[in-house]
């Protein structure tokens, strides 16, 4: 698991990669790399690498179709990130729960 | 994705009473980490645990120290993510009301979670059966 998240953060962790799985999320359908390359103005090669990325976090699948590959976006990982963040909220609740038994068993 | 974590608590204990459990380095290195702490605005504070736990060290700085409002920041060693952490009291008719609020946790992104997650990952639930443990020892002495 701790892999996965390692990969997930790193994918999103570079604000273009995070641009193009944001233009994916809100197309909704598959776009050809050759499309996302032209909106982005970055080349080919550039999205390619990007994709890949965003693909071994499962953010992204691709799927080839003749001559094109078509990138479709995932957002499930996210959710194992939330969840990543919930880290606090447990941390936070099971310190509040110390210190009422602190406080409980401290009757000074 | 909600950047403020708000945690609320009731106790029936006098204000004062929480609030030295708060604030009073004594205090809270009894149940929550070891702390080199004074509530003073200013003050650059840590709170730290045994290396040999895989516990991390906190630092940051007093903020606010006005009874009954504590604010300090939070920068997890190693990191540079600076997260705010605030403690408001209120008296009630039963006790105390405790607004706990953590504040910046979307900060954490990228290289910076990666680190953290693998410092947490072994190190916060080491701290936290410590503290149990130590709570308990405490409770059964008693």
């Amino acid at each position: 698991m701790q892999d996965r998240v390692t990969k997930l953060f790193k994918a999103i962790a570079d604000p273009t990669r995070r641009e193009i799985f944001n233009a994916l999320i809100f197309t909704t359908v598959a776009m050809p790399i050759s499309q996302i390359a032209n909106q982005f103005s970055i080349s080919r090669q550039g999205v390619t690498k990007h994709i890949k990325i965003l693909e071994n976090a499962d953010l992204v699948s691709i799927k080839t179709i003749g001559r094109e590959r078509f990138c479709n976006a995932n957002a499930k990982p996210l959710k194992e990130i939330n969840k990543w963040l919930g880290f606090y909220q447990q941390f936070w609740d099971d310190s509040l729960q110390s210190l009422g038994t602190y406080l409980d068993t401290n009757k000074t | 994705m909600n950047d403020v974590i708000t945690k609320e608590a009731i106790f029936n204990h006098h204000i004062d009473k929480v609030w030295n459990a708060i604030s009073i380095a004594e205090e809270i290195s009894k149940w929550f980490i070891k702390a080199n702490f004074k509530a003073e605005k200013g003050y650059k504070y840590s709170f730290e645990a045994s290396e040999e736990k895989g516990c991390l060290t906190i630092n940051g700085e007093v903020k606010e120290a006005d009874p009954y409002l504590l604010v300090y920041t939070w920068v997890v060693e190693n990191t540079e993510v600076e997260t705010t952490v605030s403690w408001q009291l209120e008296p009630t008719e039963q006790g105390t009301k405790l607004t706990l609020k953590h504040s910046g946790i979307s900060n954490y992104s990228g290289e910076t979670a990666i680190k953290m997650f693998e410092s947490f990952s072994g190190g916060w639930n080491g701290c936290i059966n410590q503290l149990t443990d130590y709570l308990k020892i405490n409770a059964n002495a008693r």
